[in-house]
């Protein structure tokens, strides 16, 4: 292992890290819609959110990626491979972090949110500034271990020709015929990269109390 | 663009053949590392501090890496140490190896969260420690741990998709290579999330018949 | 009247933490010994001690005679004994906790067989068959096959008892046995309690029901602090409340119908 070996995989690191940032956030939005879907009065709706949270926990990741990835071009929409990967992580997660998120929307107390109906609060206002937060106070360990998750699953966006962590491990390995090393210190990488996300979930954790 | 029904429909057989090899690593797979987890919680709880701390590392590596990096190690890196391995058994060491990680975790915490108070009853009565174990501890932490075993073991389900990258012959490469063999990803993808999505969903459906079938034996006081 | 269970010299540390100091009690044969005292005053772990759920860090408890956990030399070095001793020694003594700790995966029989099968070695129909008779004791023989979260918590500590009686213990520790029940559901347990103490089983219970305490026993454990502030029959304990502790903690009954206390309890 050389340094410049080490310099190559930190900037797959840095790809990962961002592939999985954005995809995390983007998809705890939409998991948030999702969830409002799946726990909506109008049956059509609730039905839809349903099958959203469904399919996506009921199909691999990966044939999900390799859906984003083919079958958008054949429907006529190029985009770049990383905005595909980042997209069909987002999409996935989305219905995990729904998931996540339902035992909580569940568990605040139906007074809470008629104190803030009486105070002529909007639905959405108090999606937003009553349910939400209290929901993910209550299940923020479950939404953080997913978020650790598909930082590991960014791994499977190699395979859809992004330059990130794994795959630059991949031309490495096979351009020095020394794959031990080289995924060994790929999977050191993961490790600290975990260790940054699970300590800023912790931070986030005391800020929510 | 169009949908070939029709190409489904030729494709069934391989399909059903990538299908049973799924299932088959899957199940073996799944099987050996809720095994080796329940081997690996056991010996953290029983087997004193050096092995205790020895075993957290074990987890901690595989939880914090992920399975692909793993997969390649073992069958890429393999034969550098002097193991050679057939894609498949490489598929199935990795499944084991990865999922014993989280079964030991989802164990570990079942072995915790049964109440000292039912464990100390099975003392005051007379029960040796031997008898407690077998009879109170294992069969109630059992009953807990069932809901995330099942969950963890869908998971599993799931990530036998990567084993397509070392050219396992399951499901996912199957049904990838007839795709782009005809050209035809939209029919080939359509047909393989829908092979999955039908499988979870009966996983899933039989699991929470179990813990229906269980409920009455639940801790609710 | 000879002491079941004789408690001598018993402190229990927790860390720098004293939580009983000094304690020198005896369970005598065929009465009730009722330990009463404000909570965090260490009844409950001294009744742990006395079923070595807790090992004393001094002392010495012995039951009918035999060390139980610790023997105490003639040099006064302390010994720990085998598990095994301990567990032949534990045969004497049944036990009722507060959380009832019925093993949620089996049946009120189940339950009750348990160590009839496993311990005494009974073939099943017959641990089955003694089993039933404990369950009619307690008056639940119809809810055998039910599961303990099918249960009342009067029912499921009634089953508690039925499987401590079981193993035919010649004493019977209760920790507070109906502090997590609701008020309306103490009743069946304490007629339970009041059967057991009438047929002459030796017993030791730790409770808040003064009322019972100051009826059924025959002996009264006041405990504060980790201490034993006093002790003697129900009638020379509560007519001293004149003691600042105890008057202090038998206040906090008056309003639980406990003012008759104060006026003598029958003999």
């Amino acid at each position: 292992m050389t340094w410049r070996y080490v310099e190559l995989l930190a900037i797959g690191a840095a790809v990962t890290a961002g592939v999985s940032i954005v995809a995390i956030l983007l998809g705890l939005g939409l998991g948030v819609l999702v969830c409002s879907a799946s726990l909506a009065r109008s049956g059509a709706v609730r039905a839809a959110g349903r099958l959203y949270i469904s399919f996506f926990r009921g199909s691999p990741l990966l044939v999900q990626l390799l859906m984003i990835y083919y079958l958008l071009p054949a429907a006529g929409i190029n985009v770049p491979s990383l905005v595909a990967a980042v997209l069909g992580l987002a999409l996935c997660t989305a219905a995990y972090q729904a998931e996540n998120l339902r035992g909580g929307f569940l568990s605040v107390a139906p007074g809470l949110i008629e104190a803030a109906q009486m105070l002529g609060m909007a639905p959405w206002r108090i999606l937003l500034r009553i349910r939400l937060p209290i929901a993910l106070r209550l299940t923020l360990p479950a939404v953080l271990n997913e978020a650790i998750m598909i930082l590991k699953a960014s791994s499977l966006v190699s395979v859809v020709g992004v330059e990130e962590l794994t795959r630059s491990a991949q031309n490495l390995a096979t351009s020095t015929y020394r794959p031990i090393p080289i995924y060994a210190a790929a999977g050191a990488f993961y490790l600290i990269l975990n260790r940054l996300l699970a300590g800023g979930g912790g931070v986030l954790r005391r800020m929510l109390g | 663009m169009k949908f070939d029904v029709g190409l489904i429909l030729s494709w069934i057989p391989a399909a059903l053949a990538g299908l049973e090899i799924t299932i088959a690593v899957w199940l073996a797979g799944g099987l050996c590392a809720l095994a080796l987890g329940f081997g690996v919680a056991a010996a953290r709880r029983f087997g004193g501090a050096l092995v205790d701390r020895a075993l957290t590392l074990y987890v901690a590596l595989i939880r914090d890496t992920p399975f692909l990096i793993q997969l390649f190690l073992l069958y890429y890196g393999g034969p550098f140490v002097g193991l050679e391995l057939e894609p498949y058994q490489a598929g199935l060491i990795g499944l084991t190896v990865y999922g014993s990680a989280y079964f030991a975790e989802i164990i570990r915490a079942g072995f915790e969260a049964v109440p000292v108070g039912h464990q100390e009853a099975a003392i005051c009565a007379g029960l040796t420690r031997a008898q407690m174990v077998r009879r109170i501890l294992l069969p109630e932490m059992a009953l807990l741990v069932l809901p995330p075993v099942v969950n963890m073991q869908i998971l599993l389900l799931k990530e036998t998709a990567v084993l397509s990258i070392v050219t396992v012959p399951e499901l996912t490469m199957t049904l990838t290579s007839l795709g782009s063999e005809h050209f035809a990803f939209a029919e080939a993808l359509s047909l393989l999330a829908g092979l999955y999505w039908v499988l979870v969903e009966v996983t899933g459906a039989l699991g929470r018949f179990a813990e229906r079938r269980l409920a009455r034996l639940s801790f609710a006081a | 009247m000879a002491a079941a269970l004789q408690v001598r010299r018993l402190g229990k540390r927790f860390g720098a933490h004293a939580v009983l100091r000094e304690i020198d009690l005896a369970v005598r044969e065929g009465e009730v010994t009722c330990i009463v005292g404000p909570s965090g005053s260490g009844k409950s772990t001294l009744l742990r001690c006395m079923a070595f759920l807790e090992a004393p860090s001094e002392g010495e408890i012995t039951v009918y005679g035999a060390p139980l956990g610790f023997r105490v030399t003639e040099s006064g070095e302390r010994q720990r004994l085998p598990d095994s001793d301990v567990a032949r020694v534990r045969r004497n003594i049944g036990m009722v906790f507060q959380q009832f700790n019925l093993w949620p995966h089996m049946t009120a029989l189940g339950n009750v067989a348990e160590a009839l099968r496993q311990v005494r070695r009974l073939p099943r129909r017959e641990a089955e068959a003694r089993a039933m008779a404990q369950l009619a004791k307690v008056g639940l023989a119809e809810r055998a096959r039910h599961y303990p979260s099918q249960l009342s918590g009067g029912q499921q500590q009634r089953v508690a008892i039925a499987r401590a009686l079981a193993m035919e213990p010649r004493i019977m520790l209760f920790d507070e046995p109906t502090s997590s029940l609701d008020p309306e559901l103490t009743g069946e347990v304490l007629n339970v309690m009041r059967e057991l103490a009438r047929a002459g089983m030796t017993m030791a219970v730790v409770t808040h029901e003064i009322g019972f305490a100051a009826t059924v026993a025959q002996h009264i454990v006041f405990l504060d602090d980790g201490r034993i502030l006093l002790e003697g029959t129900p009638q020379s304990v509560f007519a001293q409340p004149w003691h600042p502790r105890l008057a202090q903690f038998l206040e906090t009954y008056i309003d639980r119908g406990a003012a008759v206390l104060l006026q003598g309890a029958p003999a």
